[in-house]
Parts: structure tokens; C-alpha cells; sequence
């Protein structure tokens, strides 16, 4: 096991019956960075967090987080020491008021800054005497994630944080998450916001289908990655582009789109040498990368 | 703080069924001129209308209808509320968590079997009658047997069944079955009928002419019952930890 994976899954897998939510994944969360973690609804995003995190047994396949075995109840106990976890759904005691639900959260944790809460308890405009069930959806949501960074964890799993929050807290929550990672901490978020993954995730992870289809460093992505589109006159020729650094190619009438993560020249020469009458290179950002990945396979 | 959250979630619950068994016996018991002629129309002492009305009566039912509301809840219903992630990602294991609510739950059952015993003895002399505390504590430990079976059978149900109301209708279901198994003869003479037990119909400790508790209590009955509580409620952790959420 590495040292430096704070999460490390190897070919998990989850049924429900029949569906296949997640299957064979392989992810590899590293010490210290921002990942994102990106898929379309149902793609397991939620399921592998869950799995993650004793809420949910694998069907198959082994994960630790923080070294600890993620399919062992003690030791997932143990890791959810060192986790801080907003869930997708930021639903929270309606019984409790919002003083008392801090309170019993800061019970469980060594971690816990009470300056810092008390801090966003103010940032956010949160009533301390008010009963869960009377706050609105999006002060849930904040009342969730200061529950989470109100302590210092090794590692902060988020699912979905920003949904419900109106722009000036979503700004805030970039800002805080940015400078949790500053601190140590290292995080691993699901969105559906590619613009906000690209804007503070150093990595990102794509999940389709319940499998790991990109696994990669923004830094990567803007410097190796590139879209090559080739025209032809004619409908481009069936020959296989099997080539170092193509991930991903698609045929239209008289194109060829290819995703190449490396030896871009090569793949355009070998375009030219197909009789192309053009042949484009662009960077591709995020968003393409995303769209590109749950959408080429039918 | 699982107790005290366990609390929390059942206040409500356990505040409302207790005032309403303190009001209904207070009722009975300023009552009890009107009320015993409506139940009989043969002449009956005092210690009798108590025992009619509440301890085999309107009030026992209700009793078990308040322990079995209290059985309800936990993670299943957690998950329908869409909070079993954030109990579930606390650094507690689940069999913790069961304990803590099964625990607060047997003891606001035992709670609620004193209250008669309560409020019967104290208020029965401003309306010139006299009813022994013993009699009500012997019936409250008679209740506090009976009960926790009733709440261990909620509880369980609520580990199965999500929904609102699935649970209380499995639970109801499920102590209609032991209800009416208890009540075979083949059966009867292993199985402790808890209507019988608590309310002390047809027992050798009770005499049914005064309607008083003369006899030794039924230590083994009433210890048989704990362990099948404790049994029930071990069964429901085990299940609750192979669940998914």
C-alpha cells in the first residue's frame, strides 16, 4: 500500500440485485490534493463514497482510506476518526437546534476548532437556538459543510457540496476548501459543477458506469491533452488509430475526432499520412474531457 | 452523546405517552364513580375498578400501544429521512448505535409502566379512596416486563422495515402473532403470555376476587423475558450491521 494514497480501491465492486452501480474500480486518491470526482447522475459517484465509508458493504474487490481496510467495521471506524463527510443529501437531525447538533458533532472529535465554528456559525448567518427542520435547504447545506470545517481531518469526502448554496457561499466554500488543502487536509469531492472542480481540484477522477474512466492532473490534462480533428473529402478510412496517447476516437461523415493525452504530433502526422485535407489541434478543457468520456462508448 | 441524541429523538414520543397515561389514569381516577358503573353493573370495591380499568384494561392496552411507538425509529428510518450518512460517517460502530437507542427505549418503557403506579396511589385519596403503592409498583414491574418485549418487537420491526408506517403495522402484526401463539394451548405452557403476566389474569400471584397481587412475583417469567428482549435486540444489531444504507 502507498503511503502517499489517502483512499486506494482495488477492482471494488457494488450490485443491487441485478445493476451493477460500481464495478472493478480502481481509484487512487493521493495525500494532499484536491480531487475531483466527476460523473453523470447514477454513475456511482455516491456508492463508491458510501462504500468508502462502511455505509454500504462492496460485493467485491478491497479500498482502504488512510490505511485503514474500508470493509473492516473497526477500522472504518477508526479511519472515520480522521474524515470529515458532507453528504449529497445535507440532511440533518430535525430534531436538534443548530447549537445542539454542533454540539453533539464536536462530542465524537479530537479535531474539533471551536473558533473556526463559531466563526462560520457568523459567516454564515446560521441561528444557533433554531430547530434543523426550520432552516432552509441551502442553510442546511451550510450548516452541513460547517459541521465538516469546523475540524482540522486528514482527509474531507464531500458529495455534491455546493449544490443548494447561492453563489456568494458556494465562493466562500471554494475558498475554504482551497485553504483546508493548505492546511494538510486533503479532499475528495463528487460535483456536477465542472466549472468549480476545474477552478480548485489538482486531480481529477471520472467515474462511468461505475467504472474509472479518467484518472488525471489538471496540470496534465492543460498540457498533454489535445483534440485532434481530422477532415477527409471522403468518409474517413476504417483503419484502427492504435497509437501511444490516443484515449478516445470518434467517426462522423467526414471526421475524425480523436483525444489524444500524449505524442500529439505523431497522431496528427498519422492523419496527414490518411489522406486528411485537415488536420486541427486544440486543448481541450475539463468540460470537454468530461462530455468526451461519458459519452464515447454507446 | 448517543444517549443523549437517542433522548432527543424520542422525547416527543416518550413525553406525549407519558402525559397521556398521567392524564387518562388521573381521568380514572376522579372518574371512577361514572366510569364503574359503565364497566359493571355489579357493586365492585375500588382495588377492583383500578384493576378492571387500568392494569387489565383501557390503560394496559394503551400501555402497549405507546411501547410499541417507542420501539420505532433507528437507522432505517434515518435512512427514509435521508440521515443515516451523517449518523453513519460518525467514527461510532453501528452496534453502538443500536444500543444507545435500545437502551433509552427499554428505560422510557420502564418509565412509563411507573407512571400508574404513580399517579393512581397519590391521587386516589383527594377523592377519598385509598389504593397501595405496592400494589401499583408490583404492577409497574409486571408492565415493565410485558412492555419491553413489546418495545423489543417494535424495535425489530423498525431494523426491517423502513417507511412511516410499514414498521408500526409490521410491529402491530407482530404482536398479534405472539398474541395469538401465546394463547395455544401446546404453546401456553412455555411461552409466557405477556397480557396475562402483566395484568396477572389466571396467575398464581394473583387473586382475581380482590383483584390484588398476593404472591411471590414471577422472577423466572419476567427474567425469561429480559433475555428474549436482550436476545431480540442483539438479533436486530446484527441485521442492522449487515445492512446497506
Amino acid at each position: 500500500m502507498r503511503d502517499d494514497l489517502v483512499i486506494h480501491t482495488h477492482q471494488l465492486t457494488k450490485r443491487f440485485g441485478r445493476f451493477t452501480a460500481v464495478e472493478a474500480l480502481d481509484l487512487a486518491v493521493r495525500r494532499g490534493h484536491i480531487t475531483g470526482f466527476l460523473g453523470r447522475n447514477g454513475a456511482g459517484k455516491s456508492t463508491t463514497i458510501k462504500m468508502l465509508l462502511g455505509m454500504t458493504h462492496p460485493s467485491g474487490g478491497t479500498g482502504s482510506m488512510l490505511g485503514r481496510r474500508i470493509d473492516d467495521p473497526r477500522e472504518n471506524r477508526d479511519a472515520r476518526e480522521h474524515i470529515a463527510y458532507v453528504g449529497e443529501d445535507k440532511q440533518l437531525y430535525a430534531f436538534m437546534t443548530v447549537e445542539e447538533l454542533v454540539r453533539f458533532t464536536r462530542s465524537f472529535y479530537t479535531d474539533w476548532r471551536p473558533e473556526v465554528a463559531q466563526r462560520l456559525l457568523a459567516q454564515y448567518q446560521l441561528p444557533p437556538k433554531r430547530k434543523v427542520r426550520a432552516l432552509s435547504k441551502g442553510m442546511r447545506t451550510k450548516l452541513a459543510l460547517l459541521l465538516a470545517l469546523s475540524r482540522a481531518p486528514e482527509l474531507l469526502i464531500l458529495d455534491e457540496p455546493s449544490e443548494g448554496l447561492d453563489p456568494v457561499a458556494i465562493e466562500e466554500l471554494l475558498q475554504m476548501l482551497v485553504a483546508a488543502a493548505a492546511d494538510g487536509t486533503t479532499i475528495f469531492f463528487s460535483s456536477h459543477q465542472i466549472a468549480e472542480v476545474e477552478r480548485i481540484a489538482d486531480r481529477v477522477c471520472i467515474i462511468e458506469r461505475g467504472t474509472l474512466v479518467e484518472d488525471l492532473s489538471l496540470d496534465e490534462l492543460r498540457e498533454s491533452y489535445r483534440r485532434i480533428t481530422m477532415g477527409f473529402a471522403e468518409p474517413p478510412p476504417d483503419e484502427e488509430l492504435h497509437m501511444l496517447g490516443v484515449r478516445r476516437v470518434r467517426r462522423s461523415d467526414r471526421q475524425l475526432c480523436v483525444l489524444a493525452s500524449s505524442n500529439v504530433e505523431a497522431i496528427a502526422e498519422r492523419g496527414r499520412s490518411m489522406s486528411a485535407v485537415s488536420v486541427d489541434i486544440a486543448p481541450i478543457g475539463l468540460r470537454e474531457l468530461f462530455l468526451e468520456s461519458v459519452k464515447a462508448e454507446p | 452523546m448517543l444517549w443523549w441524541k437517542a433522548w432527543c429523538e424520542s422525547r416527543a414520543r416518550f413525553l406525549l405517552s407519558a402525559g397521556a397515561l398521567a392524564v387518562i389514569s388521573a381521568t380514572f381516577v376522579f372518574m371512577h364513580r361514572d366510569v364503574s358503573t359503565g364497566i359493571s353493573d355489579e357493586p365492585m370495591t375500588y382495588s377492583v375498578y383500578i384493576w378492571k380499568i387500568t392494569y387489565r384494561g383501557y390503560l394496559r392496552e394503551l400501555f402497549m400501544i405507546l411501547t410499541l411507538m417507542l420501539g420505532l425509529g433507528g437507522l432505517t428510518r434515518e435512512r427514509d429521512h435521508r440521515t443515516a450518512g451523517y449518523t453513519l460517517a460518525l467514527p461510532v460502530g453501528r452496534g453502538r448505535l443500536v444500543a444507545a437507542r435500545a437502551v433509552m427505549g427499554l428505560l422510557q418503557t420502564f418509565a412509563l409502566a411507573a407512571i400508574p403506579a404513580i399517579v393512581i396511589p397519590a391521587l386516589s385519596p383527594l377523592v377519598g379512596r385509598a389504593y397501595p403503592s405496592l400494589q401499583g409498583w408490583e404492577f409497574a414491574l409486571l408492565w415493565a416486563g410485558g412492555g419491553a418485549l413489546v418495545f423489543a418487537i417494535a424495535f425489530i420491526a423498525s431494523v426491517l422495515f423502513g417507511g412511516e408506517l410499514t414498521a408500526p403495522v409490521a410491529a402491530f402484526f407482530g404482536l398479534v402473532a405472539y398474541s395469538l401463539i401465546a394463547d395455544l394451548p401446546v404453546v401456553a405452557r412455555y411461552l409466557t403470555d405477556i397480557h396475562d403476566l402483566m395484568s396477572g389474569s389466571d396467575m398464581p400471584y394473583f387473586v382475581k376476587s380482590s383483584a390484588t397481587i398476593i404472591g411471590p412475583m414471577p422472577w423466572t417469567s419476567l427474567a425469561a423475558l429480559m433475555m428474549a428482549v436482550v436476545g431480540i435486540v442483539v438479533i436486530a444489531g446484527r441485521i442492522s450491521q449487515r445492512q446497506d444504507f
